[in-house]
This record gives C-alpha cells, sequence and structure tokens, in this order.
C-alpha cells in the first residue's frame, strides 16, 4: 500500500478493538477510525478485516454488539465490552507487554 | 453470559445465513458510507471518495467469506451440499442407486426383523416389577436324570418357609391340558394355569377388574374360584363388567370369576384362558405323595438386595435338612435357581443368536456389493476427482464427500430397510412354531432403532471406506494421464475387487454351509421311524366333564360307545383312544420294580400311557411279542401292561418278559398292584423325534380310566374329512362336551418338528439371499474387471489368441478368487458351525456332505457369474478396440 503506515500483526488486532472499546461503545468504522487517530496514524488497520475480529471477539463473549442510531440518523452496529471483555484487556495487554518487552531484550543483545 | 450469547450466534447464523448476511452487509454499507464522507470532507469528488474508500476497506468479498469462516457453519454447510449432491447423483443414476439401496434393505430388513425378535425374548426385562429378584426355582435328581426339573409341593412348601432370602415363594403348572367352560352358549375348550394363592402377588400384578387370587386360596376354601385373561374375557363373554362375581362352569365345577387380568398379562404362557387356585386338601400337607410326586413349577422372589449366590446358599441349607428328614422321598433331591428370565429364554436363545449371526452374515455381503457399486462409480469418476486435487481441492474434503455419500446411500437403504424389517417382523410373528419365542407381539422398540441406526451407519463407514480411500489416494498425474480412455485398470483398484470377491464367497460359504448343516439334520429326523403310521388317522381330544362322569364305569361306557359310535361312520378302519399322543406329550412317569429281581434293585422313569384295545392296530405299531389288549381285559380281571421295545432291551436282556410281572414302586409292599406283562411292542417315539424313545409301558384303559383321552381314528380316505361327522358323534352323546380342534397324526407329526423347520426355512432363505447376493457381487466385480480388460483382449485376439483362450483367462482369474473365497470361508465356517451343535441331530458339525457339497454349488454358480462377463471380453472386436487407441 503506498500509505506509510503498518499493517496491524495478527492477533493484535483484538487486543487494539478491545482497548478502543474500553473507552466506550462504538461502531465499526469508528472504531478504526480511533485505532489509527490514537496510533498517531502509524497503525492502519486494513478495515475489511476488523469485522471479522467482531464476529472473533463475540463469539469469545468479549464483546456484544446492538443495533444503533447515530447523531445522523443512521443505524449502526455498535459494539460494546462485556464484564469479561473488561477482563481480557488486562490479561491481553499484560502478555503483550511481556511480549514486547522480551522481544526488546533480544533486540538490546545483539 | 457472554460465550452463550456467542455461540447463540453461531447458531442463528447456520439457521438463517441470509439475515446474518443482510446484517453484514448492512454493517459494511453504512462502514463504506462513513469513510465516503470522510474522503468527501478531504476535498476528493463522491466517487472519488466511494472509490477509496472501497479500497480502503480492502476485498468486500474476502470479508464476507472470512466472517463466514468465523461462524462454525462450513463444516455443515459442505454436509448439505453433498447431501445434495448425492441424492442427485442418485436420481441421475437410478438403476445403480436402486440396486444398492434394494441390497441394503434387504440386509437392514432381515437384521430388525431378526434382531426385534432377540430384543423382545432376551434383551428385554420381563413385563413384572422389580424382575430380577424373580428365579424360578427347580429340582434336580441324579439318580433319575432329572435336571432343572418340576418340584414336588411339600419341598416347594418349605422352601416359602425356611429360606430367608426368600421374600415370598408361588407355584403353577400349565400342564392340565385343557378344560370345558359352560357358560351362556356353545361349550368350550379353554386352557387352565393352576397355581398357589400368591401366584400373582409374587409376580407383583394386579387384576385389571375384580381380584386375583388370595393367598388362602392354595388351600381349599369352599368356593372355587377363577380369573380370566382379558382375551377370553372380551371374546367369550363380550367385555361384560358383570362378570366379576358370575358363576361359570368348568368341566362341570361351578367356579366364581373373581377377576380379569390387563391384555399385556399373559404368564406363564399367552396360551392361558384363566387362572385357578388349586385349592388343595389341608390333610394333603402331611401326605407322602404330597413330596413324592414332581410337578410344580415355583418362581420366588427374594428380598431386596439378597444375590443369587445367598438365595442359592440358604436354599441349599434347607434342600440338606430335607434329605435328611425325608430320606424316602429326598435322598437325592436336589435343588437350585436360575433368573426367571433366563429360565425361561432356555433353548430359544441359541436358535435365535444364530439366526441373528446369519443375518449379521447378509449384512456383510450387502455391504460388500454395495463397496464394489460404490467403488466401481468412484472409479468412473476419478477424473472428477483428480480435476478436483489439482485444482486444489483438500484430499479431506474428498473423503468425506465419498464418505457422506456412502451414508446417504446407507441411510436411504436403512429407511427402507425398517420398512422391509417391519414385515418381516410380522411375518416372524406369524411364522412362529406355538410359543417358541415367549412372546408373540414384538413392534418396534426404540433398542431396535437405535441397534438399526448403529448397523446402517456402520455399514455405510464399511462399504465407503474403499471408494473414500480410493478418491483420496489418487494422484491427479496418474488419473489425469490415463483417464482419457477408459484405460487399464489400475493395480490397486483391482486388489479391491478382488478383495470383496474373496470376502463375499467366504460370507456366502459360512452362510450356505450353516442353512445345509440345518437341512440335512431336518432331513435325518424326517427319516426317523416313529412308531407308528401317521398317515390316515385323525386325532381328537375329548375331556368328559368329572362332575358327571364320577366313577371309572360311567367314564369307560362314554368312550366305548364313542368309539362303536365313530366305528361305524363311513370310511373308518379303525377307531382307538390313548391318554396321550406320541410327538406330542407324556404322561407321567414312576419307578418300578420286577418280580424276581435282586431285593432292592429297581428302575425308575417309566412312562405310562393308557390305551384302548385297537391302539396299536389303528396306529400300526408291530407287535413284537405277545398279544394286544383285548376287550376281555376289564377292572376286574388280571392287571396287564403292554412295554415298549426299549423297556424290554434294557431291562429284560435275554429274558422273555411274557408273563413277569411288573410293579410301579421301587419298594413294594402289601398295597402294591401287580401287573402281568402280557406283550411287547416297537417303541413310539413320545416327545420328539430327536430324542430316543423311552422306556414305557400301556395300560388298558378299563383298568386305569380317566376322563381326558385323545381319539384315534384310521380312515382310507382324508382323515381330516371326517372332522365333522366326529364332532356329530360327539354332540349327540353329550351336547355339553366341546372339541377341540381336530389334527391329522400327520399334523401331530409335523408339528413336533415346528422348531427345526421354521429356523431351517429361515436360515435357507438368508443364505439363499446371500448366495444370490453374492453371486451377484461377483459377477458385478468380473465383469468391471473384464471390461477394464476388453483392450488387452482385443490386442490378444488380434495377435492370434482363440476366443476360448480368452474366455478361459478370466474363468481361471474368477476361479482362483472363488477359490481363495471357498478356502478362507471353509475355516470361517467351521468355526461359527461349532456353536450350532445342540441344533443339529444325525449331523456333525464337520458334516462333510455340506462341507463338500455346499462348496461345489458355490463354484458352479461363480462360474456361471464368470462366464458371462468372459464371454463378453472375448467378444472383443480387435479391430474395433485397436482402432480407440
Amino acid at each position: 500500500m503506498q500509505s506509510p503506515s503498518t499493517d496491524v500483526l495478527r492477533g493484535t488486532l483484538d487486543l487494539l478493538i478491545l482497548k478502543t472499546l474500553a473507552l466506550e461503545p462504538m461502531h465499526g468504522w469508528g472504531i478504526g477510525q480511533r485505532i489509527q487517530q490514537l496510533s498517531r496514524g502509524v497503525l492502519d488497520a486494513n478495515q475489511g478485516s476488523l469485522y471479522p475480529a467482531f464476529q472473533r471477539l463475540e463469539q469469545k463473549g468479549w464483546i456484544d454488539s446492538e443495533w444503533r442510531t447515530t447523531e445522523n440518523n443512521r443505524r449502526a452496529k455498535y459494539y460494546r465490552l462485556t464484564a469479561a471483555g473488561r477482563r481480557a484487556v488486562g490479561t491481553e495487554a499484560a502478555s503483550w507487554r511481556r511480549y514486547v518487552e522480551a522481544v526488546e531484550l533480544i533486540l538490546q543483545t545483539t | 453470559m457472554g460465550a452463550i450469547k456467542g455461540f447463540a450466534a453461531r447458531i442463528r447464523a447456520l439457521l438463517f445465513p441470509r439475515t446474518t448476511e443482510r446484517a453484514l452487509n448492512e454493517e459494511i454499507e453504512f462502514h463504506l458510507e462513513q469513510e465516503t464522507e470522510k474522503n468527501v470532507r478531504l476535498g476528493l469528488s463522491r466517487d472519488e471518495a466511494r472509490r477509496q474508500a472501497l479500497i480502503q476497506f480492502g476485498g468486500l468479498t474476502q470479508t464476507r467469506e472470512a466472517h463466514h469462516d468465523v461462524y462454525a457453519a462450513r463444516p455443515v454447510e459442505e454436509l448439505m451440499a453433498d447431501t445434495r449432491y448425492t441424492l442427485r447423483t442418485m436420481r441421475r443414476t437410478p438403476a445403480l442407486a436402486g440396486a444398492a439401496i434394494l441390497t441394503l434393505a434387504l440386509g437392514v430388513g432381515a437384521n430388525t426383523a431378526i434382531f426385534s425378535a432377540v430384543n423382545a425374548v432376551i434383551l428385554q426385562p420381563l413385563p413384572f416389577p422389580k424382575p430380577d429378584q424373580l428365579y424360578m426355582v427347580w429340582e434336580e435328581n441324579p439318580e433319575k436324570g432329572w435336571y432343572k426339573q418340576v418340584a414336588a409341593p411339600a419341598n416347594m412348601l418349605d422352601w416359602k418357609q425356611q429360606v430367608g432370602a426368600f421374600a415370598d415363594v408361588m407355584a403353577y403348572s400349565e400342564a392340565f391340558g385343557t378344560s370345558t367352560l359352560l357358560a351362556d352358549g356353545e361349550p368350550v375348550i379353554v386352557r387352565p394355569a393352576f397355581g398357589t394363592g400368591n401366584f400373582f402377588s409374587v409376580l407383583g400384578v394386579r387384576a385389571a377388574l375384580g381380584r386375583t387370587f388370595l393367598d388362602a386360596e392354595t388351600w381349599r376354601t369352599g368356593q372355587r374360584v377363577a380369573v380370566l385373561s382379558h382375551r377370553l374375557w372380551r371374546d367369550r363373554f363380550g367385555g361384560n363388567r358383570d362378570i366379576i362375581g358370575r358363576t361359570i362352569q368348568l368341566d362341570g365345577t361351578p367356579v366364581q370369576v373373581v377377576g380379569v387380568m390387563p391384555p399385556s398379562f399373559a404368564y406363564p404362557s399367552e396360551n392361558v384362558d384363566l387362572w385357578q387356585p388349586w385349592a388343595w386338601n389341608p390333610n394333603n400337607r402331611q401326605q407322602v405323595f404330597f413330596r413324592r410326586a414332581h410337578w410344580l413349577k415355583v418362581v420366588a422372589r427374594v428380598k431386596p438386595g439378597v444375590t443369587e449366590a445367598t438365595a442359592n446358599a440358604q436354599l441349599q441349607a434347607v434342600v440338606k435338612r430335607l434329605q435328611r428328614d425325608y430320606p424316602a422321598t429326598n435322598r437325592v433331591m436336589g435343588a437350585g435357581i436360575t433368573p426367571l428370565h433366563e429360565f425361561l429364554v432356555g433353548d430359544t436363545r441359541l436358535p435365535l443368536l444364530v439366526l441373528l449371526g446369519a443375518v449379521g452374515l447378509l449384512l456383510l455381503i450387502a455391504c460388500a456389493n454395495v463397496g464394489n457399486l460404490m467403488l466401481v462409480k468412484a472409479s468412473d469418476r476419478e477424473r472428477e476427482a483428480a480435476l478436483r486435487l489439482a485444482l486444489g481441492a483438500g484430499r479431506r474434503r474428498l473423503v468425506r464427500q465419498a464418505l457422506t455419500e456412502s451414508l446417504v446411500m446407507s441411510f436411504v437403504g436403512g429407511a427402507a430397510g425398517i420398512a422391509l424389517g417391519w414385515w418381516g417382523t410380522r411375518a416372524l410373528q406369524a411364522m412362529q412354531p406355538a410359543g417358541m419365542l415367549r412372546v408373540s407381539h414384538f413392534d418396534f422398540h426404540w433398542v431396535v432403532l437405535a441397534y438399526v441406526l448403529a448397523i446402517t451407519t456402520l455399514s455405510g463407514l464399511l462399504f465407503g471406506i474403499a471408494p473414500a480411500l480410493w478418491s483420496s489416494r489418487r494422484s491427479p498425474q496418474d488419473a489425469l494421464k490415463e483417464g482419457g480412455r477408459g484405460g487399464s485398470q489400475s493395480r490397486h483398484m483391482r486388489r479391491w475387487g478382488e478383495r470383496l470377491v474373496i470376502g463375499e464367497v467366504a460370507l456366502a460359504l459360512m452362510l450356505s454351509v450353516g442353512a445345509g448343516l440345518l437341512v440335512r439334520s431336518l432331513l435325518q429326523l424326517r427319516r426317523v421311524d416313529p412308531g407308528f403310521d401317521p398317515s390316515g388317522v385323525l386325532t381328537a381330544r375329548v375331556e368328559i366333564p368329572g362332575a358327571r362322569y364320577d366313577t371309572g364305569e360311567k367314564a369307560n361306557a362314554f368312550f366305548a360307545r364313542l368309539e362303536s359310535e365313530v366305528r361305524s361312520l363311513p370310511g373308518v378302519q379303525g377307531v382307538a383312544s390313548t391318554s396321550n399322543l406320541p410327538l406330542e406329550n407324556t404322561g407321567y412317569s414312576s419307578d418300578f420294580t420286577v418280580a424276581g429281581w435282586p431285593e432292592g434293585t429297581y428302575g425308575t422313569e417309566v412312562l405310562h400311557r393308557r390305551v384302548t384295545p385297537d391302539y396299536f392296530k389303528v396306529m400300526r405299531t408291530p407287535l413284537l411279542a405277545g398279544r394286544a389288549f383285548t376287550d376281555a381285559d376289564r377292572a376286574n380281571t388280571q392287571q396287564v401292561v403292554i412295554i415298549n421295545e426299549a423297556l424290554a432291551r434294557k431291562h429284560f436282556k435275554g429274558v422273555d418278559p411274557i408273563g413277569k410281572r411288573i410293579v410301579f414302586d421301587k419298594n413294594p409292599d402289601s398295597t402294591s398292584t401287580w401287573n402281568t406283562i402280557v406283550g411287547v411292542v416297537k417303541s413310539q417315539y413320545q416327545t420328539k423325534l430327536s430324542l430316543d424313545p423311552q422306556i414305557e409301558v400301556f395300560e388298558p384303559l378299563t383298568q386305569s380310566p380317566t376322563n381326558g383321552l385323545a381319539v384315534l381314528v384310521r380312515t382310507t380316505g382324508d382323515p381330516a374329512s371326517l372332522g365333522p361327522a366326529v364332532r356329530r358323534v360327539v354332540a349327540s352323546l353329550d351336547p355339553t362336551i366341546a372339541l377341540a380342534s381336530m389334527v391329522t397324526m400327520n399334523q401331530v407329526r409335523a408339528a413336533s418338528l415346528a422348531r427345526e423347520r421354521f429356523l431351517t426355512t429361515l436360515l435357507l432363505l438368508f443364505a439363499g439371499v446371500g448366495l444370490a447376493l453374492a453371486v451377484v457381487g461377483v459377477y458385478g466385480v468380473m465383469a468391471q474387471m473384464a471390461r477394464r480388460r476388453v483392450r488387452e483382449m482385443g490386442i490378444r485376439l488380434a495377435l492370434g489368441a482363440q476366443a476360448n483362450d480368452v474366455r478361459w483367462l478370466v474363468v481361471r482369474n474368477g476361479l482362483r478368487l472363488v477359490s481363495a473365497g471357498v478356502l478362507v470361508g471353509t475355516v470361517g465356517a467351521l468355526a461359527a458351525t461349532r456353536t450350532m451343535r445342540a441344533l443339529l441331530f444325525g449331523v456333525a458339525t464337520k458334516d462333510p456332505v455340506t462341507f463338500i457339497g455346499v462348496p461345489i454349488v458355490l463354484v458352479l454358480t461363480a462360474v456361471v457369474a464368470t462366464w458371462l462377463p468372459a464371454s463378453y471380453a472375448s467378444r472383443a472386436d480387435p479391430a474395433t478396440t485397436l482402432r480407440a487407441e
């Protein structure tokens, strides 16, 4: 792709979605925008790949969805974190941090 | 909670794929609109904004697919697609599908019918509360060769009182022949069962109407009572509830009806029309005959939690005590218990299991046949499979599709099989010899359905394995390379075909050998000379009411008049009567001793039969020595008996028995009656043709009268046609006497072989179907092989081979396989038929005639099955086949 952004690593997309939803319930497009914004444009999730991820998380019981009306009076599917999802953010984030530290350690030593 | 919601979403997606898809589309459309709006705000034209949004989103289709994959719907969808595909191909090739379904239906149907019987007779518990607490208590006497025999009343009463493990003990007997019921209308013959007062309460059943017996009614209470079967109540008394308390006449005795049983109650057998308590005389308790005569079937219910071992140990202690206390009667009397269900199933188990084995083999043959059909189909489609592999289809996916096809096929076949099995179950019930299966109504039961489901699935997997492996193992290059022209058969394919032929021949051989042994056994039985000439003889059982014919003179006078009236009917050559018909049942047996024998020696188990003077003449049983009875043998003349050849051989070796005196007691005293032997007759078979005649004495009816006799009429013409005339004679003599159905002696003889014939017919039927299927299967494989070798044959013929050589080539190949199958089958049959030993008569389980004859028949049929394909191959036109290159 022509944009200088980085593809989201496989498996981290779920964590990003969960983290984003931890702030407030949001629709799919909004989540994609938010990830891009928060990462200052570095992380640019392939927008199409968001939707299978939503299904996955919904099946795990970490997020929940409902149809709502947006401020422009448009029907949109909103996702929000469940209690289990809220717990998962913590553990997922922790394991991500451990992973990053490990990679960092290796990078420093070589 | 979340997980449940997730699962619910999955199911929803599976059940309502359209809704799920629509929701996703709406969501994506919303996303694209938002993105387009954003792009427009950034200054792009609307079209460009939309285009960028789509690019940014990535592939729409991939997203949808990925979204779809997240749901577990895919395998199910594939399964449904494969099923639809299979049903479509079945419709496109109806001949092949029809053959497979019919074959499977035969296999599954036979299994359904036989298993229904196995389930009803062996697997289902008895229809009583807590049936596993019920035990049959039997007696044994090694000295007399009794084993699991009927018990004496006094012993039964002692067990009831002294064995602590028994909650209660009841006794019954159904060996009372028939009674004449006189209520309103014609007299009818009914079949009573007699029991102790607790007969029903030990079984744990209640009356549908009124009451059952009272415990006290074991003993005489003044009023005789009876409980009716539901059938008798419905057929004879119109299901009228007023029957309770009414008095009916049984053999001339007034009996009060106190209850009606529910229709489901049929113990001890379905033939029983009514039950009566014995109403024994209380004085019997102290009489020696009460402990000497053995005639009761005894059922005990053990206390809750008592094991068989405990109950038996306690019983043995009581038996020991009785042996010590009553040496005269009980010195060698043993006793034991068997779970009631096991006892009742008894000798029905082996025939049923043999039949179950036979239909199992039949199903395997059916599977082999269908497997071959599927294999042929798979090989015809190998290019399709190869193409799909080359295009990237997973091998597992192909295997799954092949298995789905087999399973769909087997389920369709199985459904047809259930229909066939339902019909077969009906046929089985109608065909069974009276009482053989203990239950005459067995309907579909969930156990049977589960069994059918299991064998259907197994069959599908079994005959699906070959085609499944076949389609997955192919390498696309090979298939596509040779696929262009119906090229030579691959080695792999041929090996499967060969295995099928060998297997089918082996299975068919095992089935046929089993059937062959039974046929030989039946033929041997039919060859047995029963000791009388059964053709041309009509018999009718006549019971006269004891209330009016209360002395021997009256009874004898009646039968004498009856005989003389019947004798004067046209077409009658001779008339006689007997207490027991040969090949039907025996009377009582006793000990005996002969004057002149050393002190204390005696014989046991001599059967007794009463006959009128012409009996041996009418039955055409040869008199070997001495004389027959005459009218001069009267109650007040010398007591005489005639003995059979078996008794003469066993106890009068080298001695002329005529004139010897015999007494039916092992310790004769002054009260004993001595009888003079006046004749010896050829032995008649008393119970079955497979059991050698027992020792027997005949007594003249005048000297031991009875109220129930079978009248025998020898005729010049068809004996059955004389029936109505005999019936009129009886009615004219005494209109209160009912006549049971009349049968010819040939029918009696046939009935004694009914079980053997039933089993042989069924096994022969299964073997015939199995053999036909195997022949079709062998033909199918050989035809397929020949078809694949047409090109080779064409080349051979072009190079100068004769048509005969080519034919022989194919037939030889077939013979090689059939021989291998015969070899395998013979080994299998040798092992399998050992279980049948108890069912065979006069034939060894390794009967050479069967073991040589059946394979010859099989090989000959197989030659025919290979001959047709062979001549097809030999007609290959060299020019055409070569041009086809």
